[in-house]
């Protein structure tokens, strides 16, 4: 801080005189201070301006009118007739839209949560743990196509799977045609390819826990199940939490998995919100509720992340 | 060590998940090496016959493969700097620079996390359709196709990125004040502060920033599969592999798209497997935003 009542030379010659001086170069370097401040930030709040502000303002336009998708001068502001269409009796946004996007997002957490919980405390007690921890994250850095596209493979009756299946003396299983395996089925591979990442942040959770506590429990002649219920658990509760909530709000808002796999299909087995709102808007120009459709799952995934921020919170206070 | 007192049980269950992780990436491998007829018959087989190279010269040929892929550098390489750049300079700005407005600019980036990403695909589009004086647009955006017939249109709406700025900012954060000072006593301007001190000390930020957009551009799908669908000629690789996929025989053609799959995907897998430190910290910090 001493520093800056020093002007540097270019100041100096500046300045009127002698008198006042620091303070006037302090105030200088202060007022190009700002200058500098905003041209550095001059792209990024243009950007903002252009590609967050501008768009939120029309979705909510467009989500409260009708509009045919050409002359942004025929937007005809309808009210929330948008919304009531979506909840309207016969309207498939409620079920199976909106019932399968939970599904989607609840199978995802459920089976990544189980899968990555238990590889994650068992690599905890193995060697070369950064090479397991490779393998379990190829999916996370693969396109959704490549990832869809090698299931979809895998699930047709003469892939992998059904391979495997008959092997096994099994009748093959039409996975992703059938309406009542088509949803599971994908959500199988959402889990899949997320559990890579949960493993990480459950590791350094189970990192941070003391390896007394373990000591003790082996003094104490605890079976390994006992171990897991009663101490990695429960201390493992706040990662546990944090990959849930997260995973749930990705699953929420997931589509370009769908895309890839099945279309949203059969009928409408596996469509979801966010792929409503895709075909509703560039399949069928009805921009209007593409819009609405974007914000009711926008207030889902708002509630869920408030609540995350409010858990949090509260949890740092406890701390 | 005490924790380690189940090894076998461990192991059973680690390989396990490992096999399962790994087989669907060797399913693809190996099915882009069967020959004509090999592939989607039963009785299901793993392993080709007979190593078949030529499903990658098909690849490369009937999904104008090069072209395919000048189109994802371009548009990553873009965005990555772009994405690096503004994170690097708003950073800073946020970090170390004093100025009114910066407690609201900070938490506008802040928030720009809360909005996920498919509320602004319709929007986004639409602004890009009626770009002001682009692809025969007049000055009210109206008459033409505006920017989505151009190639600036894959990249546009991925250019700044708020985690990316907040990430950098934390660490600048780090950066003593007077390292700085010493900087600007020595005659040093905001510009050369940043060039000459704050680039080079956020090297390590700057590398995991980069990974992490690297992939997540390469990998983008649905808005390159829309400005795709307006433009044909700036489809990505994955677009371009996707539409190939759905428009041919199952049986005839999927070691084609497998062998392009296997190429779309071995960039990003190089690149990881040489720096998945930087990567996995990447997404470490990103999971904790």
């Amino acid at each position: 801080m001493v520093n800056t009542l020093t002007p540097t030379t270019t100041e100096r010659a500046h300045s009127p005189g002698s008198a006042g001086l620091a303070v006037d170069g302090r105030s200088r370097t202060r007022r190009r201070q700002v200058v500098v401040a905003y041209l550095f930030l001059a792209p990024t709040l243009l950007f903002f301006a252009v590609f967050l502000i501008l768009p939120l303002g029309f979705a909510l336009l467009l989500s409260m009118s009708r509009w045919a998708g050409f002359d942004l001068g025929d937007i005809d502001p309808v009210g929330l007739d948008n919304f009531t269409d979506l909840f309207a009796d016969g309207s498939t946004f409620l079920a199976p839209i909106l019932t399968n996007t939970l599904l989607f997002a609840l199978g995802t957490v459920a089976l990544a949560l189980a899968g990555s919980v238990l590889v994650a405390t068992c690599i905890d007690n193995l060697r070369f743990q950064g090479l397991w921890r490779t393998l379990y994250f190829l999916p996370i850095v693969t396109t959704v196509v490549a990832v869809g596209n090698v299931w979809k493979y895998m699930y047709e009756p003469g892939g992998l799977v059904n391979g495997v299946l008959n092997a096994l003396g099994l009748g093959s299983v039409a996975f992703l045609q059938d309406p009542d395996t088509a949803l599971p089925s994908v959500v199988v591979v959402q889990a899949w390819a997320s559990v890579g990442s949960a493993i990480l942040i459950l590791t350094a959770g189970l990192k941070s826990i003391p390896e007394s506590y373990y000591e003790a429990a082996a003094l104490d002649g605890a079976g390994p199940v006992a171990v897991l219920w009663k101490i990695t658990l429960p201390l493992l509760r706040p990662s546990l939490l944090f990959v849930c909530i997260t995973q749930f709000l990705t699953g929420l808002q997931s589509f370009a998995l769908i895309i890839v796999m099945t279309k949203g299909g059969p009928g409408d087995a596996t469509n979801v919100a966010a792929l409503e709102m895709y075909r509703q808007a560039f399949s069928y120009g009805n921009w209007g509720i593409a819009s609405a459709a974007a914000f009711v799952l926008f207030v889902v995934v708002l509630a869920v992340t408030l609540m995350q921020l409010w858990i949090f919170r509260r949890k740092g206070e406890d701390a | 060590m005490n924790r380690r007192r189940f090894p076998l049980l461990s192991y059973l269950l680690v390989v396990t998940g490992a096999v399962l992780t790994v087989v669907p990436f060797l399913d693809m491998v190996m099915t882009s090496f069967k020959g004509p007829g090999e592939s989607g018959t039963l009785p299901y087989r793993f392993l080709p016959q007979a190593f078949d190279l030529s499903n990658y010269r098909a690849a490369i040929d009937q999904l104008d493969l090069p072209v395919l892929f000048r189109n994802s550098v371009v548009a990553t390489a873009v965005i990555t700097g772009s994405v690096l750049l503004t994170s690097s300079l708003a950073g800073y700005a946020l970090a170390k620079l004093r100025f009114p407005g910066r407690n609201f600019i900070f938490r506008l980036v802040l928030s720009t996390m809360m909005f996920p990403p498919f509320l602004f695909f319709i929007p986004h589009f639409l602004i890009l359709v009626h770009w002001p004086l682009a692809g025969g647009n007049d000055l009210f955006g109206r008459g033409g196709a505006g920017l989505t017939v151009s190639m600036a249109a894959l990249a546009m709406p991925f250019l700044v990125n708020g985690f990316g700025i907040f990430l950098t900012r934390q660490f600048v954060l780090s950066i003593p004040d007077e390292v700085l000072e010493a900087a600007r006593i020595d005659g040093a301007g905001e510009f050369a502060v940043w060039w000459r001190i704050v680039v080079p000390q956020t090297k390590p930020v700057v590398v995991t920033l980069g990974l992490l957009t690297f992939v997540d551009a390469w990998n983008e799908y649905i808005w390159a599969l829309l400005v795709s669908t307006a433009n044909p000629d700036v489809m990505t690789l994955p677009v371009g592999i996707q539409l190939l996929q759905d428009y041919v025989d199952p049986t005839r053609t999927m070691p084609i798209v497998m062998a392009g799959l296997v190429l779309s995907i071995l960039p990003v897998l190089i690149l990881f497997l040489l720096l998945q430190k930087y990567y996995i910290r990447g997404v470490m910090l990103s999971g904790l935003k």
